[in-house]
């Protein structure tokens, strides 16, 4: 039993040191996106230090101020939320289905829409705007949430179709004949069981919508509707960036996709499935 | 967060998404259809151009809102999106070369202001900065000749050098070379003295190509070039073999900095800025540049050095800094118009030299600007002239190319001249 | 659940009716447009488009070696991120699931480089790379490396790929991770505490029930490295734009530099045959995991 311990031990210092190289390598950049982002602008290109000579904690009021972040941060805020919610609904239904469900022309449905996930067209945007333009759309916070939602849809399903597949049927079956209905089995069952793969999905299409803005840009015309990206734009001049406050903006918009990563993260972990079954 | 609770919260989201859906739909922007609007890319000037506008405001009571878009590819995007739907801002610059500015007037999207510049308006300005705005006859793509485009800034690029790293290895910081073999020598002194001679944001095509398109001129002249561009001059004429191998003594030498063929101009002006390199090929914009990032830094500038055996004049890359264009669909056009002539008048275009370092477009502001810039100026008139045609962009990317391939020493000049004549071949026969 | 009745068949419809309904107006259309649009030669602006037919798909795949030598170039990245990107996510999936201690914040440091905005990578890894003043040379030189002094990663033909691909790599293999850890964690324990029963050794209980169980996972994340790979684009335009000389050029700065100078048409029949390339390339992937499966 002894041996078997120290075993044990021997492994766990082997994989706290693999685990903590790693882990070095990732909060570096963290550290040095920190670090400029209290130094002055002359320091960032004098010298290469860890560390900032004096800590310049105004940089980010100034930074602030000058990105009007109050107002971007507030529709950011809204268009995640909504977006991914939207894409959560949409996507689990759909991979629900194709994962579980018969319908007719099921296989070259899936593979159409999720081919989306292959077509990257760095010119989308225009035949996208013009799409908007004849909806009357364009310049509405409801016509970019749609173009978000649909970007989001191929992912979604590829993902989350692969995590229903593998859930135990038995539970379902168990549930339609207790007579429940197809999609009071979806939304009761199968769709908290998957938890750790929506989390996944939310924490990933976040992280997508939060950092968008070319798009955004095109379509919104009106500065009051623009997301958070746009007022990092302010530091990047067509000569010069700021990076101290280029640095300070990208830490504040940082800050909330890792909070939601923070939430989300907690639901990947294990025994849903036997929570499911005494719950 | 137990398996009720998971599902509360996912309802809760369902219900933000209706309302909001329907909240979105209603919220349509409101505009005021007085204010004239404008969209550029220069968050630098941004303060002082609200500024300006604050002035204009209290003078005449007519609204003008500057709307900032960058990096300039991002604006660049917007102005096409907005285009093709009809919706461009009163005020704006489609971020292109001639050929596609030309696009954008025969579509219907910029309006001919020759007019008004023949009133005395076009008097003010640098002659040269209105060149990429105008029109000649007969030129290739069939605009019809006048005048479209209103600069805001003038500039030119020149080499800049470091006169503290100069006086480090042994050289005259009052008499930088002149000619090419002063250039190479210079460049072995700094090299010797453990500097790095020369850097540029050569990652970037168009830098690279404007530091080489100073030699063609030098070496072709004006019809030269353009008999270049019609197929009758091939790219591996002895004067082009003579450009890239330019580049290739300069790699010989070790004059060019580390990492030169992917850096952008940014970190090439931070290179020169941090006293890394004794020689940068850069814009006029680098003095408001490097006074931000080294107050102290010590330079002078100097004309790219001649070559000995030149039958032209060696011309440098410049003209219109910033250009602005108004939407001929605009409901403002007028009040747009009247707008930028007060803006280009001498009293404005010296506040915006004096804050953002630029040089102004209207010669009479231009009198009292630091000496640095006085010299650039100077040199406004030594900048590329006007072409009625343009090399095809594949082209001028493979020559770009192919001299960052020579100073990596990847292909030997005489084989990138082939190969750029090769794709020069293959080009005409598209065209056809 | 098998053998539906038509009428079943309808009403499962509703099911996809939302992602189906949005796929047509807000992917399929401009889908269709940008194919449409590669027919002509048009710049984006101009008000009547040239109809060149298939002129333009001749000239990519007969006359523009650069962008046959890009896809090769983004080939290399993927296969690079095939083995040691999702080598090291599995790894290290596997680690943290063995729940050892400070597991969670392990999990939170490993998602940050895939938080972090493109432009924070991009530059941060440009500046280790530095060839004057980068950390990574001075930290060579210091065990004993000093050939290295001067070394320009980025512009050197022999390391500018690979170097771009490292970055990729690093910023991307955060994912591959949550979701090979989403995969392991869905796994009931009931499982592995049968098999524990059963006296399954550790590695018996890997080969076993892991594995098989994480197959659609796998297939997942292969798919998604490849077209993650495949697509690589702002860590590449913020560090090289594709220098030097086109060696870290791939096939969407491609399209985007044609693109950005006026050839809209040529740019989307260049993403027209990038897509079909990707298309092929997946179908196979899932035919082989199809296959692997049974």
């Amino acid at each position: 039993m002894n041996s078997f311990k120290a075993k044990k031990k021997i492994l766990d210092i082997i994989t706290h040191l693999i685990l903590i190289a790693v882990a070095i390598t990732c909060v570096f950049p963290v550290f040095w996106m920190l670090s400029s982002s209290l130094k002055t602008n002359e320091e960032i290109f004098k010298s290469i230090t860890l560390f900032p000579e004096a800590w310049q904690w105004s940089n980010y009021t100034e930074a602030l101020l000058k990105a009007k972040f109050g107002m971007y941060f507030l529709n950011s805020l809204i268009y995640t939320i909504v977006g991914v919610s939207a894409i959560v609904i949409v996507t689990s239904m759909a991979a629900y289905a194709f994962a579980r469900l018969e319908f007719w022309g099921k296989t070259i449905l899936f593979y159409l829409l999720i081919s989306t996930l292959l077509i990257p067209i760095p010119g989308a945007f225009v035949p996208l705007y013009l799409l908007l333009k004849s909806l009357h759309l364009l310049d509405t916070r409801t016509g970019l949430l749609l173009c978000y939602v649909s970007g989001g849809i191929a992912f979604g399903l590829f993902l989350l179709k692969a995590f229903f597949e593998e859930l135990p049927r038995e539970i379902e079956e168990a549930a339609l004949i207790d007579g429940c209905s197809r999609f009071g089995i979806y939304w009761r069952i199968a769709l908290p069981l998957a938890k750790p793969a929506v989390a996944t999905l939310v924490i990933i299409q976040c992280l997508t919508i939060w950092n968008e803005f070319l798009l955004a840009l095109v379509v919104l015309q009106d500065p009051s509707k623009m997301p958070i990206q746009r007022g990092l734009m302010v530091f990047q001049g067509t000569h010069m960036t700021d990076y101290p406050l280029l640095m300070a903006g990208l830490t504040i918009a940082t800050v909330p996709i890792v909070i939601i990563y923070l939430l989300m993260q907690k639901h990947i972990v294990k025994g849903i499935a036997a929570g499911a079954v005494k719950g | 967060m137990s398996k009720r609770s998971f599902i509360v919260a996912l309802q809760t989201f369902c219900l933000f998404l209706a309302i909001f859906m329907v909240s979105g739909c209603s919220n349509t922007g409101s505009n005021d259809e007085d204010t004239v609007k404008i969209w550029h890319w220069m968050t630098d000037r941004q303060e002082a151009f609200e500024k300006l506008a604050k002035d204009y405001f209290d003078q005449t009571g007519v609204k003008v809102v500057f709307e900032t878009y960058a990096p300039t590819d991002v604006y660049k995007n917007k102005i096409t999106a907005a285009a093709s739907g009809h919706l461009l801002p009163d005020i704006y610059n489609p971020q292109s070369d001639k050929k596609e500015l030309a696009s954008y007037i025969n579509a219907g999207y910029i309006a001919d202001l020759t007019d008004e510049m023949n009133t005395g308006w076009k008097d003010v300005f640098f002659e040269k900065s209105l060149i990429a705005n105008s029109f000649e006859e007969n030129n290739e793509w069939g605009v019809k000749p006048g005048i479209y485009g209103v600069p805001l800034d003038v500039s030119s690029l020149m080499i800049y050098y470091n006169k503290d790293l100069f006086v480090q290895a042994g050289l005259d910081p009052e008499n930088p070379p002149k000619t090419w073999p002063e250039f190479i020598e210079a460049g072995k002194k700094l090299r010797d003295a453990g500097i790095q001679p020369f850097v540029s944001g050569f990652g970037e095509a168009w830098l690279i190509g404007a530091f080489a398109s100073s030699y063609q001129w030098s070496l072709f002249g004006k019809q030269g070039i353009i008999d270049t561009i019609d197929g009758k001059i091939p790219y591996n004429d002895p004067r082009w073999l003579e450009i890239f191998k330019l580049f290739e003594e300069m790699r010989n030498n070790k004059m060019f900095a580390s990492g030169i063929v992917t850096m952008v101009n940014k970190d090439a002006e931070r290179t020169f800025a941090t006293g890394r390199a004794a020689m940068t090929f850069n814009g006029s914009w680098g003095v408001n540049v490097y006074k931000t990032m080294n107050p102290n830094l010590n330079y002078g500038i100097m004309y790219p050095p001649s070559l000995p055996d030149a039958k032209y004049p060696l011309l440098v890359f410049g003209g219109d800094g910033s250009s602005m264009f108004v939407n001929a669909e605009s409901p403002r056009k007028d009040k747009a118009i009247a707008f930028l002539k007060w803006f280009t008048q001498k009293e404005q275009q010296a506040y915006l030299a004096k804050e953002t370092l630029n040089i102004p477009s209207n010669k009479d502001s231009a009198e009292e600007l630091p000496e640095i810039l006085q010299e650039f100026s100077n040199s406004i008139t030594r900048t590329f002239e006007n072409l009625p045609k343009l090399e095809a962009w594949q082209v001028t990317n493979y020559i770009n190319l192919n001299l960052q391939s020579v100073i990596i020493g990847e292909k030997d000049p005489a084989r990138a001249v082939r190969e750029v004549q090769e794709e020069k071949i293959r080009q005409m026969k598209v065209q056809k | 659940m098998m053998n539906a009745s038509p009428k079943e068949k309808s009403f499962n419809m509703l099911f996809i009716l939302p992602a189906l309904l949005l796929f047509l107006v807000f992917n399929l259309y401009p889908l269709l447009r940008t194919i449409q649009l590669s027919f002509f030669q048009w710049n984006g602006i101009d008000k009547d488009m040239l109809f060149v037919g298939f002129a333009q798909y001749k000239h990519i795949i007969f006359n523009n070696p650069a962008y046959w030598k890009s896809m090769l170039n983004a080939a290399y990245i993927t296969v690079l991120c095939l083995t040691l990107q999702n080598g090291l996510a599995l790894l290290l999936a596997i680690l943290v699931n063995r729940q050892i201690k400070g597991e969670n914040i392990y999990r939170v440091i490993f998602f940050l480089p895939p938080v972090l905005s493109g432009i924070v990578v991009g530059l941060i890894w440009k500046f280790m790379y530095d060839g004057n003043f980068g950390i990574l040379n001075s930290w060579l030189a210091s065990i004993g490396f000093e050939q290295f002094k001067d070394f320009a990663w980025l512009s050197e033909i022999k390391t500018a790929l690979s170097s771009v691909a490292v970055v990729h790599m690093w910023k991307g293999f955060g994912y591959g991770f949550i979701i090979l850890l989403a995969g392991l964690q869905t796994i009931p324990n009931e499982l592995y505490e049968a098999a524990e029963v059963d006296g399954a050794d550790k590695w018996q209980q890997f080969r076993h029930i892991t594995v098989p169980s994480m197959i659609p996972v796998f297939t997942m994340v292969t798919v998604l490295t490849v077209l993650g790979a495949m697509q690589i684009f702002d860590l590449i335009y913020s560090m090289t734009q594709g220098g030097p000389a086109g060696h870290t050029d791939v096939p969407i700065t491609m399209i985007y530099k044609y693109m950005n100078n006026g050839e809209f048409g040529y740019s989307t029949a260049m993403a027209v045959i990038f897509g079909l390339v990707l298309l092929i390339a997946s179908i196979c992937q899932l035919y082989a995991s199809k296959k692997f499966n049974k």
